[in-house]
């Protein structure tokens, strides 16, 4: 990225700007970094008179064809130049040209900068002008997928700002089950199931088939933060938001049973701690202890055996509810 | 402190070397990071603060610091649009006498949130008195970023918006004790707005959760004053979601591998939240120095990789948080040191005197203070690295 070295510039397929009839007309205009700059940066030859061009010509304001070359070149340099990309869009919108071949270009620039601001701002910019989406999906595709990245944050928020923006929704859950399949550990696919169906409208059905398809997701890999999140993001949607986890039985069944069965995922322990403590801030002072008394074993047994990592936060959940318990007693 | 059997030092010297010398001259091929180079001086001169090493930094080249940060400042006309603030870098000023020229050029200097901010806290690092700029231009620069919708672009023109810039309005207004026309109710909706049904917060509304971003989204409440409008059951199911990203290290978002920056993402997030002495400081501590270049000096992102001013500068602050000895205590929202923000808060009774305000607003730093101090460690320190800070008695 931008690293230009001067045997580039010195290559025969590079041609200087100061060697270019067709940029005679321009007096280059050097930066001014002040009296004793700091931070200084040595940039090459060739960056150097690529950005005093580029400084000359937005003195100039021009807004040509060539102007739209020379922010290319820039671009190439520094493709973090916030500036040029605006200067970019403001030669485009005066020259009315062609944003489809602007898509193109972008397509290229974002498969070598795919973890770059600009460059996906200046797509979202484009896409807005041009009012079609139509290659939005297959880009973010690309960028996830055939790159390898699957979880690159700047594809994923600008498939969604795609699909909310132009309501494209209808197919996204099958792309979503296939990334899932393809990596269940894939937090940003789970994140993005959320986001479709959250759209559809967490109905009790659809709340129902979201859990089933989750525990069916924990039977085949049990230690997946991912999908215990979603699992539980998905229960808390019903009640308007306000669900309990016990109101749910067939999961409090199935991962009871995990439990019976001897798995000790921290995330499965984890639930059971937010199951068995609602319960017993929901009931009497006196009904609650027996509860109680599981949260502060399976606390324990998170400090001293499963997740020793967080002994302390699992002995704070244990105080956290004697405090609230004994709050409880006393009202 | 806690259960410490390592034995792995922290090079502090070395680090020391390794930040200042990005201060002087970068290689070509840090070009790219040409639009963002005052956020390099914040880690370097930030970095050297928290390692209690701005004693290295000779006087001539912090004054040159200071008078090179000034020299980005964007001042509008009134006639101009609210485009105020600090530029990062140099690229849209051209060197000529040529008064038209200068004048073209205007259209395209634009103060940057991220860059004002940086430029800010190194200035009051630095123990300048800001009195070179005008808190009210600035401020309105800031409003006029703001979308309606709560959140906040970089600048004027050509930028998205997002959790990272929310966070820089906040600091910016805070730094400056002076919100004018931003609007906190917005900016507090934006950010519940944001809030993922697993508790950590996305960068924008229903992206995915994100350590960096959930930093940003609760310092920006802390700033505003409007942390405590949060539920006791909601912060209980934050700190869950940030605990649960300690694997060694910190990572950014389930599933996702560690990285030192989130030690101080993360950290910072549940110093915040009063919840940071729940996390293990050994293994934090362990990953951290697997990252610690023992030639050069410096920090990186994984162990092996090349160390940058960026995870040194956060790094550091990690190893702060859990109390190392030889580094200076850091402010977890504002992103500085301690005694940086003893300058800072001693800069605001100044300006309040001065303006005949009382110590109305002052709430916001009390809630500071006794946030800062839930390590005991840290508020024996404190104390003494504030009193005997170089930077204060070289104003
Ligand atoms: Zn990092």
């Amino acid at each position: 990225m931008g690293d230009s070295s001067d045997e580039e510039y010195l290559g025969t397929d590079w041609l200087a700007y100061s060697e270019r009839s067709d940029w005679e007309d321009v007096q280059p205009l050097a930066q001014d970094d002040g009296p004793n700059p700091v931070v200084s940066i040595a940039y090459s030859q060739k960056f150097r008179e690529v950005f005093d061009y580029m400084r000359a010509i937005i003195a100039r304001g021009e807004k040509s064809q060539r102007a739209l070359d020379l922010t290319t070149d820039a671009l190439r340099l520094n493709p973090a130049n916030y500036t040029v990309w605006q200067y970019r869009r403001d030669v485009l919108r005066e020259l009315k040209a062609d944003l489809y071949a602007e898509l193109d270009y972008l397509t290229e620039v974002i498969g070598q900068n795919s973890k770059n601001y600009q460059v996906w701002h200046h797509r979202r910019v484009i896409v807005e002008m041009l009012n079609d989406p139509s290659n939005e999906l297959e880009l973010t595709e690309n960028a996830l997928v055939n790159d390898g990245d699957a979880k690159n944050y700047h594809a994923w928020q600008h498939r969604q700002w795609a699909i909310r923006s132009f309501n494209l929704y209808d197919d996204e859950l099958s792309f979503v089950d296939r990334l899932i399949s393809e990596d269940q550990r894939n937090n940003s696919a789970w994140n993005q199931r959320f986001f479709v169906i959250k759209h559809f409208g967490f109905t009790p059905e659809l709340i129902q088939r979201e859990l089933s398809y989750t525990m069916n997701r924990i039977r085949i890999i049990k230690n997946n933060e991912s999908a215990w999140n979603y699992l539980v993001g998905v229960m808390r949607q019903g009640d308007s938001g306000n669900a309990l986890l016990s109101s749910y039985p067939d999961v409090v069944d199935f991962v009871e049973e995990l439990y019976q069965a001897g798995n000790r995922s921290p995330y499965l322990l984890a639930f059971l701690i937010d199951l068995y403590q609602e319960q017993a801030l929901q009931l009497k002072a006196s009904d609650s202890d027996q509860l109680a008394r599981k949260v502060y074993g399976l606390c324990e047994d998170m400090a001293t055996k499963h997740d020793v990592i967080r002994r302390k936060y699992w002995q704070y959940v244990a105080n956290h509810l004697k405090n609230q318990l004994s709050t409880v007693e006393q009202k | 402190m806690e259960d410490r059997t390592d034995t792995e030092p922290v090079l502090l010297s070395k680090h020391a070397k390794n930040l200042l010398r990005f201060l002087n001259l970068l290689p070509a091929r840090m070009a790219s990071h040409d639009n963002t180079r005052s956020t390099i001086v914040f880690f370097a001169v930030c970095g050297l603060d928290v390692l209690n090493s701005l004693h290295l930094v000779p006087p001539q080249l912090r004054q040159d610091i200071i008078d090179w940060i000034y020299g980005g400042l964007v001042v509008p006309r009134d006639n101009e649009k609210n485009c105020g603030g600090f530029m990062g870098c140099r690229a849209m000023v051209p060197k000529t006498e040529d008064a038209e020229i200068l004048e073209c050029m205007r259209n395209y200097q634009w103060g940057h949130l991220a860059m004002t901010y940086t430029s800010l806290a190194v200035l009051v690092t630095l123990g300048d008195d800001l009195s070179r700029l005008d808190r009210k231009s600035i401020v309105d620069g800031v409003a006029a970023v703001q979308k309606p919708e709560g959140s906040f672009s970089a600048c004027i023109d050509g930028s998205e918006d997002d959790m990272r810039f929310v966070y820089c309005a906040a600091t910016i207004c805070y730094m400056l004790d002076y919100w004018g026309d931003v609007n906190k109710e917005t900016m507090f909706q934006f950010i519940t707005r944001s809030l993922r049904y697993d508790y950590g917060f996305s960068q924008e509304l229903e992206g995915e959760a994100h350590g960096g971003t959930t930093f940003c989204a609760l310092a920006a409440l802390h700033l505003s004053g409007q942390l405590h409008r949060l539920d006791a059951t909601t912060v209980e199911r934050m700190k869950r979601w940030l605990i649960f990203r300690q694997m060694d290290g910190f990572q950014g978002r389930p599933n996702k591998p560690v990285d030192t920056c989130y030690s101080f993402w993360i950290g910072a997030s549940l110093c915040i939240l009063n919840g940071f002495e729940l996390t293990d400081y050994a293994r934090n501590r362990e990953f951290i120095l697997s990252t610690q270049d023992k030639l050069i000096g410096g920090f990186a992102k994984w162990p092996q990789a090349t160390p940058d001013p960026f995870h040194t500068y956060l790094g550091l602050c990690g190893l702060a948080f859990t109390g190392e000895p030889g580094l200076s205590p850091v402010n977890p929202s504002l992103n500085m040191s301690m005694a940086a923000y003893a300058h800072l808060q001693h800069l605001h009774e100044q300006w309040r005197s001065a303006d005949g305000r009382g110590d109305e607003d002052i709430s916001v730093s009390s809630a500071f203070k006794q946030q800062l101090h839930l390590s005991k460690g840290v508020e024996a320190t404190s104390t003494t690295t504030t009193s005997n800070s170089p930077l204060i008695s070289a104003q």
